[in-house]
């Protein structure tokens, strides 16, 4: 058994979610996702954020518009479309789902949701 | 010291180190590649591509000068590169939107890099086969070939057959190890010491492998007292025996095709991963596990959608002609796949036949060459000639195979040049010996340009015989003469015996006339060509030819000698006996030993060439072996033949 395989099948599961809550706070620019996932401790190959970006793009989950820029080329920013909005409200139910799941077996306290502690 | 260019990245012009733009070339040529299948494959590489024009745009602004190796490898290292995504991404997955966002995705995933056997689209030679196998069993593709090149009796079919049913598809290379000689274990070329480590066994073990036939070779050789004959002494007896035959082309052909390891990361790709049998039989049966899986799953499929189909016959019955248009046309296209490789494997063989036909006329011609070698003294005036005969061997028929040679082992190595600088160089030398030959037949066709005939000559008379024999002179050497090098050379030359500085020749002919007095007269003409009359002139005017005997029986000598000084020019003698009416004459069969030859163009204005240079206009030919006599209107008849 792979550890390192096992892991990244982890970690690749919960990307998408990921990077939508990202975006759905606000339009984002790939780098700055990439940013701010390596600030949560979360690193990732830009080179693997554009295909899922454009994936989620292509499946109309995401939309962008062209920013220009004075370091470069014109910039992406994507933003969540109401598709999107759905997808990612399904993502997050199953995630709570698992969360408390995979607390409950492995014995650390249940999370509860966070619309729940309101 | 290195070049920078620039160049036109994402709309902004970008200076950049060359080697630096080869690596991003690559890098973006290998992103390409991985995301081949992939929906949205353009936008993916552009937005990357947009990427890394931002961040050199950046590192333009911090106040360097030009992009350098360091730069790309720091984007590449932070966009990832195609083998970093696959640990990450497991496999490039397909789009969400494809297999529907709620639907889970099948259990059994492949494992990264290593999945079904595939034909490799991206590195072949001729379908890939070899580089598939080499992938799916994590070898270098290099060996993969020699071992399909050197058993090719046996796995011809076996290629065949491959091609036919496995599928092709751009494999990511699964190479952990490369085949390398080693520069540190070295005897010859360091093959053998490459081998070992590849194998991870000891270095004896190949050498000895490699060494043996020669060995055995030299040893049986050596026991051959006949060892340096002709025939051309031990080393073809080395090569002959088959397995040692093979071992030595292996030998070569590795030593030519395998790069030798250098660099640090080039020893340490040379060592690897441990590559052995047990790991290939590993892969093997992991590879089976799965396909068992997925058959099973495949089977459960087959049920449901037999279910499914038996519910929805009647609504479907549209959907299921369309469906079965679709397979029929799969099927169709499954055989005009296997014509295709037909086509192709025909193809291959015939280029292989002319590759080969090629080779051997060279060699032949290189051992003619040599055997005529000592001729062409005596046919080319000057230097100049020579030169050219040279150029045009070389040239014509060692570029075109020199040619093959490299673009077969750049095949085998991968390399692909986008520069065609090679092709042109071996075409423009290809035509220059074309070019060469069409020069040397036009300066040596102009030394045969003009003819001459010198005025008949009487050189004997016999008077008071009623009989008269003509013999031409039997000699030893010509016996020794007539095989040089190993090469027979028949009767029917002209040319008869190589000295170190003259040769004989045989254009003698033959005729009979009436006398018109109660002698026999002996005439000769003599003529030759030349460039120019007078130089051909000169050229008759060297020839000695003269009976050796004349009383009752006249004996001719087998021909006249020139020398290299003097050259073959075409040089003739002819010989009119002139007999008395009535009066008898024989003939030997030696007689047939004489040849007559033309050289001569029809076309050309200043040839002064006549009908009667023919041997046959003249029909008082005498036959070998006949008996004449002389009738009074000027005609001999036959009267015995013995």
């Amino acid at each position: 058994m792979n550890i390192e395989n096992t892991q990244s099948q982890m970690r690749k599961g919960i990307l998408e979610f990921c990077i939508l809550s990202i975006i759905r706070r606000g339009e984002a620019y790939p780098s700055d996702i990439v940013e701010e996932m390596k600030g949560a401790n979360l690193h990732i190959l830009e080179g693997t954020l554009y295909p899922l970006l454009t994936r989620l793009k292509n499946a109309s989950m995401l939309t962008y518009r062209w920013v220009e820029s004075n370091s470069g080329p014109p910039r992406k920013y994507f933003s969540l479309t109401p598709a999107g909005e759905k997808f990612y409200g399904e993502l997050e139910e199953t995630w709570y789902e698992l969360a408390n799941a995979v607390n409950a077996l492995t014995g650390v306290r249940p999370q509860t949701h966070p619309n729940n502690d309101l | 010291m290195k070049k920078v260019i620039n160049i036109n990245f994402q709309g902004r012009v970008i200076p950049i180190e060359e080697t630096a733009y080869e690596l991003l070339k690559q890098y973006i040529e290998s992103l390409r590649i991985y995301f081949k299948n992939e929906e949205g494959r353009d936008e993916i590489i552009n937005d990357i591509e947009g990427r890394i024009a931002e961040l050199f745009s950046e590192r333009l602004k911090s106040g360097v000068t030009c992009i350098t190796d360091i730069d790309v490898n720091a984007v590449i290292a932070s966009m990832g590169r195609p083998s970093d995504f696959e640990a990450v991404d497991g496999e490039p997955a397909p789009s969400p939107s494809a297999s529907g966002a709620q639907s889970a995705q099948p259990v059994v995933a492949p494992i990264a890099g290593r999945q079904r056997l595939y034909r490799n689209a991206d590195d072949k030679i001729l379908a890939g086969v070899c580089s598939g196998l080499a992938n799916y069993l994590g070898i270098d593709p290099v060996i993969m070939r020699i071992v399909f090149v050197v058993f090719f009796g046996v796995l011809f079919w076996v290629y065949i057959l491959l091609w036919i049913i496995v599928p092709s598809k751009s494999v990511e290379a699964n190479i952990t190890k490369r085949l390398y000689r080693s520069a540190d274990q070295r005897v010859l070329g360091g093959v053998a010491g490459g081998i070992a480590a590849y194998f991870n066994i000891d270095v004896w073990i190949p050498r000895l492998i490699f060494a043996l036939p020669l060995i055995i070779g030299i040893i049986s050789g050596s026991l051959h007292s006949y060892m340096w004959d002709w025939d051309f002494g031990f080393v073809p007896r080395v090569v002959s025996g088959s397995f040692g035959g093979t071992m030595l082309i292996t030998y070569i052909i590795l030593w030519i095709a395998v790069p030798v390891a250098h660099s640090a990361s080039e020893k340490l790709e040379m060592r690897g991963e441990k590559v052995n049998f047990n790991s290939i039989a590993n892969t093997v049966k992991e590879d089976l596990e799965q396909f068992k899986v997925k058959a099973e799953k495949w089977g459960e499929e087959v049920k449901a959608s037999a279910q499914d189909f038996g519910k929805k016959t009647s609504s479907q019955a549209k959907t299921f002609s369309s469906e079965a248009g679709a397979i029929a046309r799969r099927t169709g296209s499954g055989l005009g796949h296997a014509i295709g490789v037909l086509f192709r494997v025909f193809v291959i063989f015939i280029f292989t036949i002319i590759a080969v036909v090629l080779f051997s006329v060279f060699i032949a011609l290189l051992f003619g060459g040599v055997a005529i070698a000592p001729l062409s003294d005596f046919i080319l005036e000057n230097s100049f000639q020579n030169s050219l005969v040279w150029l045009t061997l070389f040239l014509v028929f060692m570029v075109p195979i020199v040619a093959l040679v490299t673009w077969g082992v750049r095949r085998i190595m991968g390399v692909r040049s986008k520069r065609h600088y090679l092709g042109y160089t071996f075409g423009g030398l290809w035509l220059i010996g074309l070019i060469c030959g069409i020069l040397l037949v036009v300066s040596v066709a102009r030394n045969f340009r003009n003819y001459a005939r010198l005025n008949e000559e009487r050189i004997g008379t016999i008077e008071n015989r009623e009989r008269v024999f003509v013999d031409v002179e039997a000699s030893d050497w010509k016996t020794h003469g007539n095989e040089f090098f190993g090469i027979e050379v028949d009767n029917d030359w002209p040319i008869y015996s190589v000295g170190d500085d003259s040769v004989m020749i045989n254009t003698v002919k033959l005729t009979m006339a009436k006398s018109n007095d109660s002698a026999y007269h002996i005439y000769r003409v003599r003529e030759s060509r030349g460039n120019g009359k007078s130089n051909a002139m000169k050229a008759a005017e060297r020839i000695q030819f003269s009976p050796l005997r004349m009383d009752s029986v006249i004996q001719l000598p087998q021909g006249f000698f020139i020398t290299a000084q003097e050259k073959f020019r075409n040089q003739r003698v002819w010989i009119v006996i002139e007999v008395p009416v009535g009066k008898k004459i024989g003939f030997s069969r030696n007689i047939e030993s004489y040849s007559w030859y033309n050289v001569h163009n029809r076309n050309n204005r200043w040839d002064d060439y006549t009908d009667q240079d023919d041997w046959d206009y003249y029909a008082d030919r005498p036959e070998p072996g006949q008996e004449y006599v002389m009738r009074a209107d000027g005609r001999p008849e036959k009267i015995a033949s013995f």
